[in-house]
């Protein structure tokens, strides 16, 4: 390892601070009992809490799954609390004034524009800190063309009929042991819906961020895109620094009726361990968009560069005819990190396309698998797959897999998977070296044209955050 | 989950005589089958390929019959051919008169130098159970050895034949042994042939020397009833070349096992396949790539035609060890389905521990062109020639690269019937 490379190495988790806040939190445990604490908490209905205990019992009986090509202690789901909130000083926030200063500072480090003149940025912010949504902004701007946008519980509240219609009803609570365990004890998430014909004014967006220390993260986010709507969603993800290992478990159900489209970006760097490996976030999400209607489109696109351990296949079932799956990922490891991440894909209707673009980036002692499913249904008559797999390994002690499964059942369907492996190579750089561009930048360079394709599918902001996290993550890698 | 006592996979094999020499890799084969069991689709594995079938069916050990290999004879391999019938060594069919001096080859039951070797690349800790199945049990098979430096000028052949008798399905372990000596150079065809239901569960071994270079035809024309398991290991030192092809038209249940291990610098590889599928039959290649040591080659070209309710399984694996740097490592699966219920499942792999290295692999899963079936028919030919052509068209580049001119055109003919192309014998 050269010089340059230890430099990154040691480099400090840039946003790693914890705020003091008081937590309102449940014992550690998982029983039905912490989960009737949860639901009684939340004040939910019924219903949800049978599908809570169903959920359950169902994990109860599940194995946790070992097919990944990743290795790590297994979570203890007894020491792990389900519930915490911040301390709320009065019932419900009337203006920004009563909002915990210490709270207001948090979100300040982490940029988020709350208040009403920083959302003039012009994105709409729900946040969600510690599994409770304190406050949303631009809610009655996007009420006005009836989409409704909030976090999980006040969907729960005001909407039940829509929550109860499309509640597991693409990752349904059988799933995967994860998935399980997050519908038997989710405490909140985001919510949107977009109705009938309407073009989402701008991009919503959501910050998770994990916060109280031993707090298993639970979150659950559904979209719903009515016929002919479309909506931009934006996940951004940064935590504070910890020495035990937080589980992170989240599902996303994505719904696209006729002609609806969501696109849905995610920007990942939670605390990844130090460099020994020691602590960082344990990321195993469930995240599955479901094209119902005709020329629906759902398309993924991922930064992920943060977490011990990532295990994540965000996926699209194309049911509707000519319907449209896409799903563009740059995956970063580096030190200790591993991940194993990729997408499904299965065509289920007539003249379904999907694309698959994922670039991995290994470094330190890393190990970086591309997983992923296409799937071809008797029925998909004209089904179409693009696949191309890169991968960039840095350091001679990291790895570089991929797992690409095909099936293909209809002799209609064209699919292709490509996948390549390389190092940035020394003529390259040298060629930069003697045009007088010092080799961190070059590198830089190099990596962001690696991953342009995946760049130039998200938001503009979130392209410039990707491309400084990944400048940032990798400086002086190679030399 | 059945046991392999269940399955009636031969204990009566236990009791036949064998060399005593091969007790040791035999007795630690069967200690290793105590613990194994036949797979489920639940095997990562054996995910598309149920087993099911074979389990249901009574095989009891093959015997010695009278065979008539006529069709089989390679001109180019008329002295130096080995025949083995239901894994019996059949000295009237086999003819080794032109075997040039000094190379060995005979049946493993009478080649005392080779125990050493058995089992050496196929070892019991490391195999499945259909590999230690065979270790533990076979009777005999056949030891293939060229000196050092030496050229073999002739083809060598050696065919197993499975041949069913009476109402009973029959099974058969053959066993093959194949050393090349630093420098030789060997073209060998192993041919697999039979008549009804039968398994076949074969092991090859091959160890290919310092700059040694074998040229490896693989052909699988079992009959359309049987079963047949194929395990390779082979093993490349410094700067050998390993070209093996396998050809598979038969067999209604056929699984392919390479395992080639690219053990020291500079070695090239080349593995490619062709199954030619139809009906119900299920081919599935199962192929491991061991790059261990630095400027290491390999290409791997699979194809698969796949018609009627017929199902082809791919599932490539390469892998980059630390260290190996300056691997160049390439991987094609590529699939052509011909009917509405034929299916593909195809996972190309790639686990790569070494920076400095090239590595690709695709997979491609289709029809036929519609672009190109226009343009043949715009020249005048019907719509079913021009799929045969094209059809045939795609196997073709890989049995064009056979170099034993007998079994390409054999091979050729037999793929023109498979894909109706006979009419197209004039231009081919």
């Amino acid at each position: 390892m050269n010089s340059s490379l230890q430099q990154v190495t040691s480099q400090e988790y840039k946003y790693g601070f914890v705020t003091d806040i008081e937590s309102d939190s449940a014992p550690p445990g998982l029983s039905e009992d912490t989960i009737r604490f949860i639901s009684a908490k939340k004040g939910e209905p019924d219903w949800l809490l049978a599908f809570r205990l169903k959920a359950y019992r169902h994990w109860l009986t599940m194995k946790e799954p070992a097919w990944a090509n990743v290795h790590y202690e297994k979570p203890d789901f007894q020491k792990i609390v389900y519930y915490s909130a911040p301390k709320q000083k009065t019932p419900k926030y009337q203006s920004m004034a009563e909002v915990d200063p210490e709270l207001i500072r948090t979100f300040e480090k982490l940029g988020v524009p709350l208040n009403e003149q920083k959302a003039l940025a012009g994105v709409a912010v729900d946040v969600v800190f510690d599994s409770v949504s304190v406050t949303t902004t631009y809610k009655e701007k996007l009420s006005e063309v009836g989409i409704i946008f909030g976090s999980f519980s006040d969907a729960v509240r005001e909407h039940p009929e829509l929550v109860k219609k499309y509640l597991g009803s693409v990752v349904p609570f059988s799933d995967n042991f994860y998935a399980a365990l997050n519908s038997a004890v989710f405490t909140d998430g985001s919510f949107c819906f977009i109705p009938k014909g309407v073009t989402c004014p701008m991009d919503l967006s959501t910050y998770f961020r994990i916060n109280n220390k031993e707090s298993g993260q639970f979150e659950r986010t559904l979209i719903v895109a009515e016929e002919g709507a479309s909506v931009n969603y934006l996940e951004g993800c940064t935590a504070p620094q910890f020495d035990t290992n937080q589980l992170h478990a989240a599902v996303v159900e994505l719904v696209a009726l006729d002609d609806a489209s969501i696109k849905y970006s995610t920007v990942q760097n939670w605390y990844a361990g130090d460099k020994n490996g020691v602590g960082g976030i344990f990321n195993f999400v469930t995240k599955r968009g479901l094209c119902k209607g005709r020329n629906s489109k759902i398309s993924w696109t991922q930064v992920e560069t943060g977490s011990a351990i990532t295990w994540k296949y965000p996926g699209c079932l194309l049911v509707g005819e000519n319907s449209i799956g896409e799903f563009y990922s740059v995956a970063l490891t580096n030190h200790q990190q591993q991940a194993d991440t990729g997408t499904k894909m299965i065509h289920i209707g007539k003249n379904t396309k999907s694309t698959i673009i994922s670039k991995g980036i290994s470094a330190g002692n890393s190990s970086n698998s591309y997983r992923g499913l296409v799937k071809v249904m008797p029925k998909a008559e004209g089904a179409r797959n693009f696949s191309q797999c890169d991968s960039m390994l840095i350091g001679a002690k990291c790895s570089a897999n991929t797992f690409p499964y095909i099936e293909v059942q209809n002799k209609s369907a064209k699919v292709e998977h490509e996948a390549t492996t390389s190092k940035i190579g020394e003529e390259q750089l040298f060629y930069f070296q003697q045009r007088g561009i010092p080799a961190e930048d070059a590198i830089s360079m190099i990596i962001n044209g690696f991953c342009k394709d995946v760049f130039r599918e998200l938001p503009m902001e979130f392209a410039v955050e990707a491309t400084k996290l990944l400048s940032l993550k990798l400086e002086g890698s190679v030399g | 989950m059945a046991t392999l006592t269940e399955c009636n996979l031969l204990p009566e094999l236990l009791v036949a005589p064998r060399p005593a020499a091969w007790e040791p890799v035999r007795k630690a084969a069967e200690t290793a089958l105590e613990g194994q069991e036949l797979p489920t689709t639940k095997h990562e594995d054996w995910k598309y390929t149920d087993l099911k079938s074979l389990r249901e069916t009574h095989f009891v050990p093959g015997q010695y019959r009278k065979v008539d290999i006529k069709e089989r004879i390679l001109p180019e391999a008329r002295g130096t051919r080995l025949v083995f019938v239901n894994g019996h060594f059949d000295p009237p069919c086999s003819n080794i008169s032109a075997l040039p001096s000094g190379v060995r080859m005979l049946r493993l039951a009478s080649a005392s130098e080779a125990a050493g070797a058995l089992g050496s690349l196929a070892t019991p800790e490391g195999s499945d159970v259909f590999t230690n199945l065979n270790t533990a049990r076979f009777t005999d098979g056949a030891y293939i050895f060229v000196p050092k430096n030496i050229h073999v000028e002739p083809v060598l052949h050696v065919l197993f034949v499975s041949d069913q008798e009476g109402a009973q399905p029959t099974c058969s372990l053959p066993r093959l042994l194949v050393v090349l000596e630093r420098g030789a150079t060997l073209n060998l065809v192993e041919e697999y042939w039979g008549h009804g239901c039968t398994l076949t569960n074969s092991v090859t071994e091959v160890l290919v020397r310092e700059g040694a270079e074998l040229v490896h035809e693989r052909i699988q024309r079992e009959s359309p009833e049987a079963f047949h398991f194929s395990s390779l290991r082979a093993r490349l030192d410094r700067d050998a070349r390993y070209i093996s092809r396998t050809i598979s038209l038969g067999a209604r249940f056929s699984r392919q096992a390479p395992h080639i291990v690219l053990a020291d610098e500079g070695t090239e590889l080349t593995l490619d396949g062709l199954a030619l599928l139809g009906e119900n039959q299920l081919a599935d290649t199962h192929s491991f790539i061991d790059h261990t040591k630095p400027h290491g080659t390999s290409r791997q070209l699979h194809k698969a035609i796949v018609d009627g309710k017929a199902r082809a399984v791919f599932n490539g694996r390469i892998f980059v060890r630390p260290g190996a740097q300056q691997t160049d490592a390439q991987q094609q699966s590529r699939n052509l389905l011909l009917s509405e219920e034929a299916q593909v499942d195809t996972k190309p792999e790639l686990e790569i521990f070494a920076d400095d290295v090239k590595c690709a692999h695709g997979a491609a899963v289709g029809q036929l062109d519609p672009e190109e079936l226009f343009y043949l028919q715009s020249r005048g030919l019907n719509l079913s020639t021009a799929q045969n052509l094209l059809t045939y068209g795609f196997a073709a580049d890989l049995l064009a690269r056979i170099p034993v001119a007998s079994l390409r055109r054999q091979l050729r003919q037999a793929v023109m019937a498979r894909t109706n192309a006979q009419d197209l014998a004039s231009m081919a």
